[in-house]
């Protein structure tokens, strides 16, 4: 039992071994794989910052939810409403920006003399309702003790239904166009679009939170064993109400985002979202039962079928078979991951 | 939390084996499924067609259209399109498409409004783009725009549905979702046309997301509601093929007539059986035709069309007319 | 942590823990009947039983995780109530339960500092940053000072071994104790030198004034390492065996119902 290395030597080494984020390596090596592969194939009109800059965008999405979902199936959790959130924040802000930019009249001629308390209070609520309906998914997960899976479920139909009613079913007309300009489709310093430093900013954030502070010590604490957690004195109740809220809240982020790309709120897309954001996060190599995990890992996992759709379009290939190679690239990149991990581990 | 550096670990055998088949895997579809890269033959020109949602026969029979023009011209035409009819799905794959550097894009943009900056991204990379079948509110920006007159066809199976009901009785619309062009103005056409009609009752629209399942059970549920429906009209392939499902599972197919717009080889299935009794089919394919000459024509020539706007038929499928040839070409494709 | 007292022989001076007529139901089930249990400074008590005897529930009395029926608990002259498991905590109690009560997925340190994190100093350590290097350091010496060895401090727990983990939660208790550690089966999955460096840490601690009460059903570890051994059945405390006077036999005897009176050290 005793270890053939100095304590100074040991702890080195665990140092190294804790940089934040370096827990997915292989799934690195894989989007790496795909990235050469398709530059050898397509040559510029794929391997140029354009298109990776293009590809990032339509990503960002989709990225902060995964991060979102992170946490809470960390938490050995899931939310299943994440994109039902999506679309009720994107419906509510862009309703708030609407209404408080003008009057009707003014508005349907699309003139918003008031935009400049609309917009931002439009995102204001987009991100508070976000928040909200993490909310009430934390409290039923901990409250009224419902299974995550059925109350996000559950969640996924009450929050979608209600974007409906409150928008009748239509995509939201007349949304100031200065939410597109400033926001959706703007570049920083000439070159950055802003959703990409959003989501640039929101995972070093999430980096830190989960790898160094005591919140990302008790998230992976509470999914690898909620009651050890309990026993010594954490909160266990209150902490998943903080990891739902804070996945509703990205995903009341991401809505903002897809307002200010498309300048409408979509009320009928987004339906597949959770099952892309949580496929991202397995790819990344979470585990569904708790515990392990990193924001990397999402990372790299947002991107591999990403990079495919795009490297895929860009070199012709029929869309039948974009979806058979992304569902073999998946289960491979997640199958070499579990070996290499269960190699690692005895017994 | 077992975490390896990326530095620290030799690469395995079996991680090199996952990668090099990972690759050599993609390396693989990319040449059996698609045509080749860049750089084709010097004078032909290069074209993307971006259908609404992949798997639709409309949009199928519009491609076969396409590659038939596109083949007639010598150009290369690839085709392509998202799982899910929306915006979010679409503007990727358009996304893609521009970084391909194509001569010329052809569209049919799943939102009005969503789809404008990606389509006005195109245009300002000096691609040319042509609207086909679904629009957007700023059409301006794209060379021109062929597709059916929606409201024309939907007048045209208002009609057809007042005379198949002996025009009276109850109706009703099943439609795909608001905000899609061409849906809402057949909705229009159809309800100027019954409008007409003092002893036809219309019971409204209902919205199937165009999931035939969905369209189905609308179908059932407003049949227990309002046993006296008689007639239905569905604004496109999924909405019709579902309503003639759920008029076939409630066993009323003989009561209620059903006129379904688009004519895939499902629908006209239901035609045959008698759970439809009208198809108001679209011309897809003079729709993708038109489309690649009117943007290859422009490649070459550099001069604006003179009609930028261009309308395709329709025509009107029974039972009894089912087999004669004129009707039979405009029925809709399941592959090329 | 716990603090190195004055070594030295076991000071019997008023007991440090004393429970008084604790009653403890489930139901229809009566777990401990009337039970009355001290713990004076500096000793080894083991308590033993048959299954279903009470004493898993005794510990969970003392520990905070459940509170008597009735009965009172004494800590320190003082009549306390514990209402979870950390107030126990709070006044130094710190158990090592049956189920280790572990995350497997954390490493050594992780799971050492767990709801005890340190933090970094100023605004960091408000934002919540973690000391992960303090943490690391007072673990290396602490663990050095009690001769218990880990292997890799850094690796998840789910890579350990049974032994090894119940290492782990053994040497949590032992860190952070710094009046009674409370024990419930700490041998038991573990191989013979592994269980002997169990009972040498025990001998370690009581060396440090702290008492440590166990629970066991191996008795020539009981005897060998107990000063005194508490005899539990049917939820009644029926003995009380001083090891260097009674035999295995006599425990046995208690614990089965064949002896009956009480024999006090």
């Amino acid at each position: 039992m005793a270890d053939t290395k100095t304590p100074q030597e040991e702890s080195r080494v665990g140092r190294l071994r804790a940089i934040p984020g370096f827990g997915s390596a292989f799934i690195f090596v894989i989007l790496a794989g795909l990235v050469v592969g398709f530059s050898i194939m397509e040559g510029t009109a794929f391997l140029s910052a354009e298109n990776f800059l293009t590809v990032a965008v339509d990503a960002s999405e989709l990225l902060l939810l995964a991060v979102g979902v992170t946490f809470v199936i960390i938490t050995a959790g899931i939310d299943l409403s994440v994109g039902s959130v999506l679309v009720l924040s994107s419906v509510i802000a862009a309703q708030t920006m609407v209404a408080l930019s003008g009057t009707p009249e003014q508005v349907h001629s699309y003139k918003f003399p008031n935009q400049e308390v609309g917009i931002p209070l439009g995102i204001a609520a987009g991100l508070l309702i976000g928040l909200a309906c993490g909310l009430i998914n934390g409290l039923l997960v901990t409250k009224l003790k419902l299974t995550p899976f059925i109350a996000t479920l559950g969640t996924l139909g009450i929050f979608l239904g209600t974007a409906e009613i409150l928008s009748g079913g239509t995509n939201v007309p007349y949304v100031p166009t200065a939410v597109q300009s400033v926001i959706g489709t703007r570049n920083l310093l000439g070159f950055l679009p802003v959703p990409i430093a959003i989501g640039m900013v929101v995972v070093i954030l999430a980096i830190l939170a989960l790898h160094l502070t005591q919140f990302g010590r008790y998230t992976y604490a509470i999914g690898s064993n909620a009651e050890a957690a309990r026993r010594v004195g954490i909160d266990v109740e209150r902490h998943l109400l903080k990891v739902y809220t804070l996945s509703g809240f990205l995903a009341g982020l991401a809505g903002v985002i897809d307002l200010a790309r498309f300048n409408t709120a979509s009320v009928g897309a987004h339906t597949l979202d959770n099952l892309a954001a949580i496929s991202a996060v397995v790819i990344g190599g979470t585990s569904l039962f708790g515990g392990i995990g990193t924001i990397v890992g999402s990372v790299v996992g947002t991107f591999i079928p990403a990079v495919l759709r795009n490297g895929f379009v860009i070199a012709g290939v029929q869309p039948f078979w974009q979806e058979i190679a992304i569902g073999i690239v998946l289960i491979l990149a997640v199958f070499i991951d579990q070996r290499r991990r269960s190699a690692e581990e005895r017994m | 939390m077992s975490k390896a550096t990326k530095g620290g670990r030799r690469i395995s055998r079996r991680e090199f084996l996952g990668v090099a088949t990972a690759g050599a895997g993609v390396a693989f579809l990319g040449a059996c499924g698609g045509g080749g890269g860049q750089g084709g033959g010097g004078e032909s020109y290069r074209l993307y067609l971006i259908v609404g949602v992949t798997g639709d026969e409309f949009y199928t029979t519009m491609e076969c259209g396409a590659q038939a023009a596109a083949k007639e011209l010598g150009a290369d035409l690839k085709v392509q399109g998202p799982e899910e009819f929306s915006a979010a799905e679409q503007t990727p794959i358009l996304n893609a498409a521009i970084q391909a550097n194509p001569d010329a894009i052809l569209i049919a943009a799943t939102d009005v409004t969503a789809m404008i900056a990606p389509i006005q991204s195109a245009v300002n990379q000096d691609i040319t783009v042509v609207l086909v079948d679904t629009t957007i509110k700023k059409e301006e920006i794209a060379l021109a725009k062929v597709s059916s007159d929606n409201v024309l066809g939907g007048r045209q199976a208002g009609e057809a549905l007042a005379k198949q009901i002996g025009e009276e009785g109850k109706v009703m619309v099943i439609s795909v979702k608001p905000g899609i062009s061409t849906t809402d103005q057949r909705k229009q056409g159809f309800e100027e046309a019954i409008e007409k009609y003092p002893n036809i009752q219309y019971l409204g629209t209902e919205y199937c997301n165009d999931d035939p399942t969905q369209a189905a059970s609308i179908t059932t549920s407003t049949l227990r509601s309002n046993p006296d429906l008689k007639g239905i009209f569905g604004a496109n392939v999924f909405s019709g093929q579902g309503a003639g499902t759920g008029v076939r599972q409630t066993g009323k197919k003989d009561e209620v007539s059903v006129v379904a717009f688009d004519a895939s080889p499902t629908q006209v299935e239901d035609l045959r059986r008698g759970n439809v009794d009208a198809l108001i089919a679209q011309h897809p394919n003079d729709i993708g035709n038109t489309g690649v000459r009117i943007a290859v024509e422009y490649l070459k020539s550099e001069e604006e069309p003179a009609k930028k706007q261009i309308t395709t038929g329709f025509t009107t499928a029974t039972r009894e007319n089912l087999d004669k040839p004129e009707v039979k070409k405009y029925l809709y494709k399941a592959e090329c | 942590m716990h603090e190195n007292g004055s070594g030295g022989r076991p000071e019997r001076d008023g007991p440090l823990l004393r429970v008084r007529g604790i009653n403890k139901s489930f139901g229809a089930v009566q777990a401990l009947k009337g039970v009355d249990f001290e713990v004076c400074r500096g000793e080894v008590v083991a308590l033993i039983g048959d299954n279903g005897a009470g004493k898993s529930t005794l510990i969970n009395v003392i520990t905070g995780v459940f509170p008597p029926d009735s009965g009172e608990i004494v800590f320190e002259g003082e009549r306390v109530e514990f209402v979870s498991p950390h107030d126990a905590r709070e006044r130094g109690i710190e158990a090592v339960y049956q189920d280790l009560a572990v995350a497997p997925q954390l490493d050594a340190v992780a799971n050492i500092f767990l709801g005890r994190e340190r933090r970094m100093s100023g605004i960091r350590g408000r934002l919540g940053f973690l000391d992960q290097q303090r943490m690391r350091r007072e673990t290396d010496e602490q663990l050095e000072e009690l001769h218990v060895r880990i292997p890799a401090p850094a690796k998840p727990l789910s890579t350990f071994s049974g032994g090894q983990r119940q290492g782990v939660a053994v040497a949590r208790a032992v860190m952070w104790a710094s009046k009674v550690v409370v024990m419930d089966e700490p041998t038991a999955a573990l191989g013979v030198a592994q269980a002997g460096m169990v009972l040498d840490l025990i001998r370690r601690v009581r060396q440090t004034g702290i008492p440590v009460v166990f629970i066991s059903h191996n008795m020539p570890q009981v005897f060998d390492v107990a000063d005194r051994v508490v005899v539990l059945r049917l939820g009644e405390v029926v003995a009380e065996l001083d090891p260097e006077k009674a035999s295995t036999d006599d425990a046995v005897a208690a614990m089965t119902g064949s002896l009956r009176d009480e024999e006090s050290a």
